[in-house]
């Protein structure tokens, strides 16, 4: 305070904005703390903010025309799966016949299984094409039929596509609806006046993965290799009397071709599966949105299928949530406080309706929370995500039948049923004039029918991350003005201090640079035949530690170090504020590009970044604040190392039952795998951070 | 004119002189105004501007709309070559209509308002604020069809309905221009200097679309909107096999009541503006009518929504001998009167001679007796000398026949 005085009485006219500055340096402790809690309690909040969704493009008018789908198309759905779990002949020729009978143009599209590969260099560009293995024979080659439907007066420059995943191996119940369902709707559709874009139905062949097979099938519809269609198309794999036999059997199929068909660009996808397991209750609709990095389809296409679903055709919608959170009783016991807080609230002003009951913030926040985990994971939710790889929207619908499909009775009416759901969202989605673009692409949901738009769930991550500048900022004024006292000589003590200021800032970029070789190790860890994720995890471990001490040792060697050898007294001061700095860099960027991780790598790397402090200093002020500081430091420096993060988040969420050390290495295997950036995250923000931390408490000062 | 003088006096007189002169010769030029434009000359012929302003499948509801107008008043008699339809989409080609080539205002699907003889004039992105300012005030590029022209006069009634998406003094046209409510009182102000009408109805179903009528000022103008200022204008029924609506509210009402008329009818345009309720329409339908000189309960709707259609004989080089008689009396006596009402009567009564004349040639070879009773309850309604002097040499004839017959 004094100091800011003095400021004040030597200049008065200083700008109210670099007084405010001053001001929150000066007291930074107190600033970080409460925007720290603040940010904490606005992510609690966030369930009571969530808005109602609505249908924000006008063309959209779901549920406005009746439903065409009878109980005609239906019984030819059913005879249709009859044939395909009873008939002998491969599945994909009766899908094929049975496609081309509807008038539809057939296409086979072979492809081969995408190899899980780490290319350190592919993230953020478009997956690649080409890399075939050369040893793959040609039982492995994966077969997609794909049907289209010609709009029979438009424009030939839209399509909406529908995904049926199966595996032609062994065709299970679940499957065999979902393909019945969908076949019943592009029997309709056949035979529709009103279709403006293109239907394209694809059944998509998932014994390699459904995602894989979906996602070749793009490359070749949105990216074609050509050298690729060559290999798939010679003599050695061409089984051309696939399409032969076809064309000279019974099943005379003048619309079978043999190259590759496309319609115009996708206005939406629509992903149709059936759960195996019966749900008992009631027949409902599972939604998964999340595709890859956190990216989400538009709401509008959450939406029409949610006002369908709940208000024709009578499903129950249901979002995945954190299972686990519902039961626990500290969420129950906030939810609790918040729906008192809002009876207040309302007994104060009538008009203030922020309260919901505590059951439902409860859903709200589990469901938030499984938001946020899936987005900030950057894997997608399911074959959806490929779609969302080429800005086209698109969603996994899991109906879930009341019995389970195999002793299904009422087979007819569940058809029925999910059928009329799918041809209205496709109606909808039909008079759609433009591409999905009025509502929200950044949101999480709180429940089907409610989210939380962008706006509102930036405050609590701008409250996290906004003390590590204010206290970055106070530190490094601090240890600016700590050096001068003992010398006198002013010009020394100016370039001492920039080189202080760089000698911090150089040890925090090698420390960096290590979690980058971090990061890459897993690459040539990958190299290494016959390998099981434990060993690979404990490989990884010791070469990360032994490159840390290896770059430790040559940054500590005295060519490096032309400052006096003994520590310095304010150097972890700045290490800390160079520390502070590159977390708020590193997390401010991370939340362009993958919002929900940035979210939760926040909460995890703040106040271990804040707090920080040589463990050596508390122990000799022995008073019980500071002791109580050193044992904080300890637990969060503990919690903050990603493994353990990752052990702590997996078990909150599902339980500590048969985690082990390999289930680490398994989860950064399909981070990468997925080219999901949160692996970058953790490699080049979150590990060198967590590092320099533990650096800063074991300060010998 | 007033003002030039004005601003060419006042330097040099006095203050009160030119006040005097001021109120004296606008008085004059009010008088001469009205005199020469609105109460002088005759209601010629009936036009049509009937505008669907907003395109896209969902708007479905504003091209019927213009098109369940166009059937009516041509079903009321206005001819294709005096409507001008313009329409922003075409939706009967829509692929997302159901039924191809056709368009349905109802979802019982009875009339096919997109059926034979349904002439656009202008269509798809023609239909812009300049084409619409350049339709009403008739400033066209020379190569612009006949067809594509209001070509109106100062005796024309004209009808314009405009439907689409509006909003507080605006009217928006094709989702990317607006009609502002300048912009229409500058083009009605244009159309009234240019003697382009004797009367306009302007009939708008938007949103707010009485806010479109506040800048209006030029007389003879009558306009009707669908809603208030800050209300909406709500769609009637949503045709669920279509799969959208179908017709907006205030025009859905607008065609029940003119459903019930046909050409002969007398229905005043009072009883038209009556029948909107508020209840039905979700909005309250608002009328201006300040620049309008007659009373509405006198007006037929069929002086917009029809098209009288009568042959009016003028002082032409083209004059008819054996019309001569009765067309002097009939273009006289609105000379001579002051009121407009007067001089619908007087010519609703010959209308009446002219049936009376027709009636007593055919009558003439069936009977005589019978034709002195018609002819006695005719002369008692007529005040003409002339006329009665014509009936009297008409009635002379038999006599001379008979006469005649006898002395043979």
């Amino acid at each position: 305070m004094a100091e800011n005085e003095n400021v004040t009485a030597k200049k008065p006219r200083v700008r109210p904005i670099v007084r405010l500055g001053i001001f929150l340096i000066s007291h930074s402790n107190y600033v970080s703390l409460i925007c720290f809690v603040s940010g904490i309690v606005a992510l609690l909040l966030l369930p009571i903010l969530a808005k109602n969704t609505y249908v924000s493009e006008n063309a959209l008018m779901p549920g406005s025309a009746n439903n065409m789908l009878s109980t005609h198309h239906v019984s030819h759905a059913n005879k249709f799966i009859n044939d395909l779990t009873d008939s002998d002949i491969e599945s994909h020729k009766i899908i094929a016949h049975y496609m081309s009978a509807l008038d539809a143009e057939v296409t086979y599209h072979k492809f081969y299984p995408q190899l899980n590969q780490f290319h350190p260099l592919h993230f953020f560009t478009s997956p690649d094409s080409g890399l075939v293995s050369k040893n793959i024979s040609c039982s492995s080659l994966g077969i997609n039929v794909a049907g289209i439907i010609r709009a029979p007066r438009g424009d030939g420059k839209e399509a909406i596509v529908l995904v049926t995943p199966y595996n032609p191996k062994k065709v299970g119940p679940g499957e065999a609806l979902s393909l019945g369902i969908a076949y019943s709707v592009f029997s309709l559709l056949s035979r529709v006046t009103w279709l403006a874009k293109d239907v394209i139905w694809l059944v998509a062949d998932s014994q390699y993965g459904e995602y894989s097979a979906v996602a070749a099938w793009l490359r070749e519809y949105q990216a074609p290799a050509f050298h690729e269609a060559d290999i798939v198309n010679s003599e050695i794999c061409n089984d051309s009397n696939a399409i032969n036999e076809l064309g000279q059997n019974a099943y005379s199929d003048r619309k079978l071709y043999g190259g590759f068909r496309r319609a115009g660009t996708m206005a939406a996808a629509l992903v149709i599966k059936v759960a195996e397991q019966g749900n008992h209750h009631e027949d409902s609709l599972n939604i998964y949105p999340e595709a890859s990095n956190g990216q989400m389809p538009n709401l509008d296409l959450i939406n029409i299928v949610n006002y369908l679903g709940v208000h024709k055709q009578g499903l129950r919608i249901k979002v995945t949530k954190m299972f686990s959170l519902l039961g626990s009783r500290w969420l129950n016991t906030l939810g609790g406080i918040f729906e008192s807080l809002g009876q207040i609230a309302r007994s104060l002003n009538p008009e203030w309706k922020f309260g919901i009951s505590a059951t439902e913030y409860v859903e709200g926040a589990a469901t938030l929370a499984s938001s946020l985990y899936y987005q900030g994971l950057g894997v997608p939710t399911g074959p959806h995500g490929a779609f969302r790889d080429y800005q086209v929207d698109a969603i996994t619908l899991e109906i879930s039948p009341k019995v389970s499909p195999t002793k299904m009775i009422r087979r007819n009416e569940f058809i029925l049923l999910g059928g009329r759901l799918i041809e209205g969202v496709i109606r909808s989605v039909n008079n759609l004039l433009e591409k999905f673009h009025q509502s929200f692409f950044l949101y999480l949901l709180t429940s089907s029918s409610k989210f939380v738009s962008v706006g509102v769930y930036m405050i609590p991550f701008a409250l996290l991350v906004a003390p590590l500048p204010i206290l970055a900022a106070s530190l490094h004024a601090d240890a600016s003005k700590s050096t001068p006292q003992s010398t006198s000589s002013t010009e020394v003590d100016v370039s001492h201090k920039s080189w202080k200021w760089l000698n911090a800032a150089r040890k925090v970029l090698v420390i960096h640079l290590w979690g980058a070789i971090v990061s890459l190790l897993p690459y040539f860890l990958y190299q290494i035949p016959n390998s099981t994720p434990t060993t690979n995890f404990t490989v990884w471990g010791i070469l990360s530690a032994f490159s840390l001490l290896i770059l430790y040792f040559i940054s500590a060697s005295p060519i490096f170090e032309a400052a006096p050898s003994q520590p310095e007294k304010g150097e972890w001061a700045s290490l800390k504020s160079v520390t502070i700095s590159t977390a708020f860099i590193g997390l401010s960027l991370m939340s362009v590009i993958n919002f929900a991780t940035a979210e939760i790598g926040a909460l995890l790397i703040v106040p271990i970044c804040l707090l920080a402090r040589p463990l050596k200093l508390d122990i000799r002020a022995r008073s019980l604040r500071a002791l109580l500081r050193a044992t904080c430091n300890l637990v969060l420096g503990f919690i903050a190392l990603p493994p353990v993060a990752y052990a702590l988040t997996k078990g909150a969420f599902e339980g500590f039952y048969g985690t082990n050390v390999g289930d680490y290495w398994n989860w950064v295997e399909s981070l990468w795998t997925w080219n999901s950036a949160t692996y970058l995250y953790v490699g080049i923000v979150h590990l060198p951070c967590w590092a320099l931390c533990i650096h800063i408490l074991f300060h010998p000062c | 004119m007033g003002f030039q003088i004005l601003n060419f006096l006042k330097p040099s007189m006095k203050v009160l002189v030119v006040i005097l002169l001021l109120i004296f010769l606008t008085n004059i030029s009010h008088s001469v105004a009205y005199s020469s434009s609105s109460e002088t000359t005759m209601h010629t012929n009936n036009w049509a501007v009937l505008v669907c302003t907003s395109r896209f499948w969902f708007n479905y509801r504003h091209m019927a709309n213009t098109l369940s107008l166009y059937r009516t008043v041509k079903r009321l008699g206005i001819p294709d070559e005096r409507i001008i339809l313009m329409l922003a989409d075409d939706m009967a080609c829509n692929a997302r209509n159901k039924y191809p080539a056709q368009v349905f205002n109802n979802e019982n699907h009875k009339l096919n308002l997109y059926g034979d003889n349904v002439e656009v004039d202008y269509r798809g992105y023609e239909v812009n604020v300049e084409n619409f300012m350049r339709v009403l005030t008739g400033r066209h590029d020379t190569a612009v069809p006949r067809s594509k022209r209001l070509l109106s006069d100062e005796g024309s009634h004209i009808l314009l309905y405009m439907t689409g998406h509006g909003g507080d003094e605006f009217l928006k046209f094709q989702d990317s221009e607006e009609l502002q409510s300048h912009d229409l009182a500058d083009v009605v102000k244009q159309m009234k200097e240019k003697h382009r009408f004797k009367e306009l109805l302007i009939m708008v179903d938007t949103c707010q679309a009485s806010t479109l009528f506040s800048q209006l000022h030029s007389p003879g103008v009558l306009a009707i909107g669908s809603s208030m200022k800050g209300q909406n204008s709500y769609s009637h029924h949503l045709d669920s096999d279509v799969g959208v609506s179908v017709v907006d509210r205030f025009t859905f009402y607008t065609l029940a009541f003119f459903e019930r008329l046909n050409i002969y009818d007398n229905a005043s345009l009072s009883s038209l503006f009556n029948s909107y309720n508020p209840n039905l329409l979700m909005s309250t339908a608002y009328y201006r009518m300040d620049l309008y000189q007659r009373h509405l309960e006198e007006v037929p709707v069929t002086n917009f929504f029809g098209s009288v259609m009568k042959t009016i004989h003028t002082d032409s080089a083209y004059r008819s001998r054996s019309n001569k008689n009765f067309g002097g009396a009939k273009i006289k006596m609105p000379l001579y009167q002051s009121s407009y009402d007067n001089e619908r009567r007087i010519l609703k009564n010959s209308d009446d001679e002219a049936q009376f004349n027709k009636l007593s040639t055919e009558e003439h070879f069936h009977g005589v007796g019978q034709l002195w009773n018609t002819i006695l309850s005719k002369v008692n309604t007529f005040q003409s000398i002339d006329a009665f002097v014509c009936y009297g040499l008409v009635s002379m004839l038999p006599l001379l026949t008979v006469s005649t017959w006898l002395s043979l």
